[in-house]
């Protein structure tokens, strides 16, 4: 495990008392840190919405944010035992676990997942959301990757409660809402993106995600401007050249993400 | 329970309609927040895209006096809320910090009779449809319970807005379940997003113009919107610009 890494992510982590906190960019650190750091290819997570829904806030690629909203629209999964337990979850071998989850076990196979592991983001009794890790290859998780992945979950949890505590009662669901109409100005521009240039949601997500690093500007602003048309997308463009879609729609392999530049 | 809510709210929405007579609109979602959340009165500001919009419904006399003083004033939560795109929940306008954050309009808003201040704004990503405002006589936070209401009254009031604008330009009523019941967008919702993103560009309209063909189609062709979504994204279906959607591949 890449220590400087890991002090630099507990840092990000409770890094959120500055100047333009934003709740997406933050669980999105939480996702492609726990890909970057610990032995899983996917990370995905979800957050409880007051209307009484969980939600899907971040995830490290778009096969993972597929694969959450399919356990949420199937009422099943591991994710959903973990938030609705508030106790880890694993499973090792996907594959023999379709009787445990009927629908959610074939669909996590097909979609290149042999093992997963849940982790609640929890606070004494409040549950807020649940972190699901995926890993390609069958198998258990070492034992210390699991901590270090339920110690970010903790943090994350933490110091999204501590802003409501530290600022205002209701600063952490007006954050919340805001989060959940940022993640749809990202689905739009996504749908826009990957329409102008012809490339497949995970492409369109990676661009647009590259271009905000780049630009050390917020994804969502970056989106919404996009979508305004008040952003051109030419430097977007450019800064890849044009894919289309592969003939059997398959996403491709998302990179892994490069360091976040600081502010 | 997931899915009860929004239905639930749907009826007292429904419900009110009947009361007043009328088809159901935004302004009903409105009304009947005011008894299901528990606040003294309501407000409702329609607007498309970037304008200021104008008052559509007031629950009383301090509900009016609040739309009106923002709108004057262009300081308070509502243009907070407009501004970052979620809720501004300011439960107590006594207290530091709300006075600090809006130092004409907190001491005003006391003076009308108001003591806490829930905005909502109307809207789906970038498409704007207005603002919803709830107040209360007395101090204090939503409840969660409360807050979900609120929300979901604001998600309806969003959708029947939509509605309403499209009728007025002419397109059918698109969009509705059951009912008329606004379809339920939630657990479908980022492929209803990608989609409607896909459209701009397949159609060179704004972002609303593309939810609207989007829920035109749907309509026209009697899909399901979650449907018709997963059929664009996957590029199954392209919509083509006027004169009239058309269809290439197969379903």
């Amino acid at each position: 495990m890449d220590g400087e890494l890991l002090s630099e992510t507990f840092v990000e982590l409770t890094d959120t008392l500055v100047v333009g906190f934003d709740v997406i960019d933050f669980l999105h650190v939480l996702t492609d840190r726990s890909v970057q750091l610990l032995d899983v290819s996917a990370a995905g997570l979800l957050l409880a919405d007051p209307r009484g829904e969980l939600r899907v806030v971040a995830a490290s690629s778009e096969a993972a944010r597929l694969l959450e909203l399919f356990q949420l629209q199937n009422d099943q999964g591991p994710c959903l035992d973990c938030f609705r337990t508030g106790q880890t979850v694993q499973a090792t071998d996907l594959a023999a676990e379709v009787q445990r989850w009927p629908r959610f076990a074939p669909a996590a196979c097909r979609a290149g997942f042999a093992a997963v592991q849940a982790l609640p983001m929890r606070l004494r009794e409040q549950v807020i959301g649940a972190l699901n890790l995926f890993r390609a290859d069958a198998g258990a998780l070492a034992p210390a990757d699991i901590r270090v992945g339920q110690a970010l979950a903790d943090v994350a949890t933490i110091s999204l409660l501590h802003e409501r505590s530290m600022r205002h009662s209701d600063t952490l669901n007006e954050q919340l809402q805001t989060a959940l109409n940022s993640r749809v100005i990202i689905e739009q521009a996504k749908g826009k993106l990957a329409e102008r240039l012809g490339v497949d949601m995970d492409q369109a997500f990676t661009l647009l995600r590259d271009r905000a690093r780049v630009s050390n500007r917020r994804l969502s602003d970056l989106a919404r401007a996009f979508v305004d048309g008040t952003e051109a997308v030419t430097g977007l463009a450019a800064s890849r050249p044009q894919q289309r879609l592969p003939a059997d729609g398959k996403p491709r392999q998302q990179p892994r993400p490069g360091p976040r530049p600081r502010s | 329970m997931i899915g009860s809510r929004p239905a639930r709210i749907w009826a007292l929405v429904a419900e009110q309609a009947a009361v007043r007579g009328g088809r159901v609109s935004a302004a009903d979602a409105c009304v009947a927040a005011v008894t299901a959340v528990e606040v003294t009165g309501a407000w409702l500001i329609a607007a498309r895209g970037a304008e200021a919009g104008h008052v559509m419904r007031v629950t009383d006399e301090v509900s009016g006096l609040l739309a009106e003083l923002q709108m004057t004033l262009g300081e308070g939560p509502g243009p907070d809320a407009a501004a970052s795109g979620g809720p501004v929940l300011a439960s107590d306008l006594d207290d530091g910090e709300a006075v600090r954050r809006w130092p004409v309009f907190a001491p005003a808003a006391r003076q009308a009779g108001a003591s806490a201040v829930f905005v909502f704004p109307l809207r789906i990503g970038v498409i704007r449809a207005g603002v919803m405002g709830l107040y209360r006589k007395r101090p204090g936070p939503l409840s969660d319970s409360h807050l979900g209401d609120a929300l979901v009254f604001a998600d309806t009031a969003t959708l029947l807005l939509l509605e309403a604008q499209d009728q007025a330009a002419g397109e059918a009523a698109a969009g509705s379940g059951p009912g008329g019941q606004p379809a339920d967008l939630a657990l479908h919702r980022a492929e209803i997003d990608q989609a409607t993103g896909m459209l701009t560009e397949q159609l060179g309209v704004d972002i609303t113009a593309a939810f609207t063909r989007l829920r035109a189609y749907a309509y026209a062709h009697d899909r399901a919107l979650s449907d018709l979504a997963r059929d664009i994204v996957a590029r199954r279906i392209r919509l083509h610009p006027d004169p009239g959607p058309r269809q290439d591949g197969q379903i």
